[in-house]
């Protein structure tokens, strides 16, 4: 028979056995454990609760969701419990939940990220609802012949520009890569203020720049084979040297811009705003928000402008939407999903962040509901701007070829274009070498999939 | 009658440690049990199961070139954090051990920086040396130092020892604390000896003030340094790892692969490399450097 206390004999001291200790302690902590286990798996199960994770936090957009949410309650008796883990910390907070066995309900944030979740079967169908909303096509994420997003949102990769400097300078906003280039030289003069902002890191804000760029170029990250296979096309024929061109072109903007060797989203508007440069690029008119918000003298003189084309007039597209869990409470999901996009408030939840966040359809970006509002009035040539490059925007999933590339979180969760501008213009690496580097770093990743 | 009531205190006793044991075992012994376990194991992190890969994980991770190369900047950015720590630390502790006006209030402002949450740290040094508004560089331009902004935290070669400076200096308080409390603790007679034998300041420090600091020196050298070697944050806010990797030491390495590729258990595998290296450096730290030879010396 086991004991738990045993006598040392020399001391007569009590001494507990480890083992009878041990077990004692894991007895207890599997009691104290169990019941929290078994209620987090009853709260993936629970058809009255809803996890909705939302990459908008704004105030606005969180009060919006707080009345949507309330109203839902009353309706369906299903509870939404929100998360808000932010725009840089959504993707893990997702895939925490999955590993860990409990996956949200609801996810809103973009479909590049949610693709990622897709590939390992981890989104539910929702084509039913897709076709219910008439989702334009550009906008659908489709995986082995089915919806896996309903896209609410979008926004377009595009420029903004100080017109007063133009207009003092006597220059005309440019719309080719020469005439961008004359004119961020003749903006520019350091140390007090520079031409544009080309960002030099790893970082998203400063990838996006790059890929933009490169559709602008019709470059590609991959082609399709003959077997209908993506494969590497970065260092491949005429597309490796319309990327090096492309390289080589941002590193001569680069020579009019701040270093931007650390620069990330939210330096491309404090530059701007400030007063540092006279040309900035966003996805979207968070860039305007906040330009309103910390310069209100500037954001009259604030335009948007498409960055330039070259051999195409593309735009690179963000698109957001809802996301089911699969094996969630995924009917709860599919009755928010259409409440949410039903609910009068849907409306006020896109001016949350006015201009910004595009709605998915065309009629609603032209309907009076949605230009009822301030912001959008006065700046009704941003509506303008946005009605006028309506459907060129493709997403970098469908960029290589019209079957999705389920290869592009190799290159994008890397930010690889951002270190391809951080390699030529920091580390002064010469353009060639840079596209050969990356394009192998794309195909040891590949090789390493699992 | 005996044993039973041996065995009733016995059982006493354990529901008495119970507690802790489990509190111990909840948030410190299982989740390191189940790190080391990941490392065994194809995890992504976007499915709940996992399959058991043996030492694929490991095997994978010694082949990565950038594995290697977070190493060496992780052993170099530990190497100049605990260097600058201890010289922080023995200046300022010495200064303070001094009978000079306002120590008390010095003794105070020494110890704000460790006070300060990282973050903030991080967001002032950021703005401090920022190129273009960071008030350095500004100093430096007016005064003709330098003719064009250093970009400290993000040009290749400045990044690392800027950081390595930002670091030390907000864990240097730590070595000024243990330094001075070892200092104020020295025995004054041992100085009265050496001066009656002739020595002056300079050897009462080598002869005196030194040999007394070995233990405490040691120690922050040891707990600064496997702190140093995790460290994660400070990194983390300021470059992200950045520019071009020059600052990616092991833990932003292993974060990357854990949420940039989303592979736990590669990730698992680099935090179990990051514990035995931890494991050996503690290992010789107690076989060549024997912390309480001092304290017998003493004696």
């Amino acid at each position: 028979m086991n004991r738990i206390v045993r006598t040392s004999g020399a001391t007569g001291r009590r001494v507990i056995s480890r083992r009878g200790l041990l077990r004692t302690g894991a007895a207890l902590g599997a009691g104290v454990a169990m019941p929290g286990l078994i209620s987090r798996a009853a709260w993936a199960q629970d058809a009255k609760k809803l996890t909705f994770i939302s990459e908008e936090s704004s105030p606005k957009a969180q009060a919006v969701y707080d009345r949507i949410n309330a109203d839902f309650e009353k309706e369906t008796g299903i509870k939404v419990t929100m998360e808000y883990p932010g725009f840089a910390n959504i993707a893990q907070r997702v895939a925490t939940l999955i590993a860990s066995g409990t996956p949200a309900e609801l996810v809103w944030y973009g479909t590049g990220s949610a693709m990622e979740v897709g590939l390992q079967d981890q989104l539910a169908d929702v084509s039913d609802l897709v076709s219910e909303f008439d989702i334009p096509d550009n906008l659908r994420l489709v995986m082995n012949g089915k919806d896996r997003s309903v896209a609410t949102s979008q926004q377009f990769v595009y420029g903004w520009y100080r017109s007063d400097l133009y207009e003092e300078a006597g220059i005309d906003p440019y719309s080719d890569w020469p005439g961008y280039l004359a004119a961020v030289e003749k903006l520019n003069n350091p140390p007090s203020h520079y031409g544009n902002v080309v960002p030099s890191a790893q970082s998203g804000a400063s990838h996006l720049l790059m890929e933009t760029m490169m559709q602008k170029n019709d470059a590609h990250w991959f082609a399709l084979n003959d077997a209908g296979e993506y494969e590497v096309a970065l260092d491949q024929g005429d597309n490796f040297s319309r990327v090096v061109e492309t390289l080589e072109y941002l590193h001569q903007m680069h020579q009019f811009s701040p270093e931007g060797s650390n620069y990330g989203w939210g330096d491309l508007m404090s530059q701007y705003f400030t007063g540092r440069v006279a040309n900035s690029y966003y996805v979207g008119a968070r860039l305007l928000e906040q330009t309103l918000a910390n310069a209100p003298d500037l954001a009259p003189k604030t335009k948007p402008i498409s960055l330039p084309a070259k051999a195409t007039d593309n735009y690179y597209l963000s698109v957001q939407g809802f996301h089911i869990g699969a094996g969630s409470n995924e009917d709860g999901a599919r009755q928010y999903i259409q409440f949410f996009l039903n609910h009068p408030a849907y409306v006020d939840w896109l001016h949350s962040v006015p201009l910004h966040i595009i709605p998915a359809k065309r009629e609603i970006l032209q309907s009076e509901a949605y230009q009822d509002n301030d912001v959008i009035q006065q700046r009704m040539d941003v509506l303008e701007f946005l009605d006028s490059i309506w459907g060129k925007g493709r997403a970098p999933y469908y960029w290589d070829g019209d079957k999705l590339n389920p290869y592009v979180g190799v290159y994008q969760n890397d930010n690889l274009g951002g270190w391809m501008l951080a390699a030529r213009n920091i580390g002064k690496q010469d353009a060639e070498s840079v596209v050969r580097e990356a394009a192998e770093q794309i195909r040891t990743k590949m090789a390493d999939l699992r | 009658m005996a044993n039973t009531n041996q065995a009733r205190e016995g059982a006493w006793i354990s529901a008495a440690i119970a507690p802790s044991l489990i509190l111990l075992l909840i948030v410190a012994y299982l989740p390191i049990l189940y790190a080391l376990s990941l490392a065994f194991y194809d995890k992504s992190a976007f499915r709940p199961d996992m399959e058991w890969v043996g030492l694929a994980n490991a095997e994978w991770l010694l082949a990565q070139k950038d594995f290697w190369a977070a190493m060496g900047r992780s052993v170099v950015f530990t190497l100049g954090t605990v260097g600058f720590q201890l010289a922080f630390g023995l200046f300022f502790g010495l200064l303070l051990n001094q009978a000079i006006a306002g120590r008390s209030v010095m003794r105070s402002l020494v110890i704000l920086p460790y006070l300060l949450p990282t973050i903030v740290i991080g967001l002032v040094f950021r703005w401090i040396l920022n190129p273009e508004f960071g008030v350095v560089n500004q100093l430096l331009l007016s005064s003709g130092l330098i003719d064009r902004p250093i970009n400290f935290f993000g040009g290749i070669d400045a990044a690392m020892p800027s950081i390595i400076i930002t670091t030390g200096w907000q864990y240097g308080s730590f070595a000024v604390l243990l330094i001075l409390a070892r200092l104020q603790s020295i025995n004054p007679r041992l100085y009265e000896a050496a001066r009656s034998c002739g020595a002056g300041t300079w050897r009462c420090f080598v002869d005196v003030t030194l040999p007394n600091l070995r233990t405490t020196l040691l120690l922050i050298a040891l707990l600064r340094g496997i702190w140093m070697f995790n460290k994660f944050d400070l990194i983390w806010i300021i470059t992200q790892g950045g520019p071009l990797q020059a600052t990616e030491t092991l833990p932003i390495y292993i974060y990357e692969i854990a949420f940039r590729d989303f592979d736990f258990g590669r990730a698992a595998a680099g935090c179990v490399a990051i514990f035995i290296i931890l494991l050996l450096f503690s290992f010789i730290y107690f076989k060549f450097f024997n912390p309480t030879k001092e304290v017998e010396v003493n004696r």
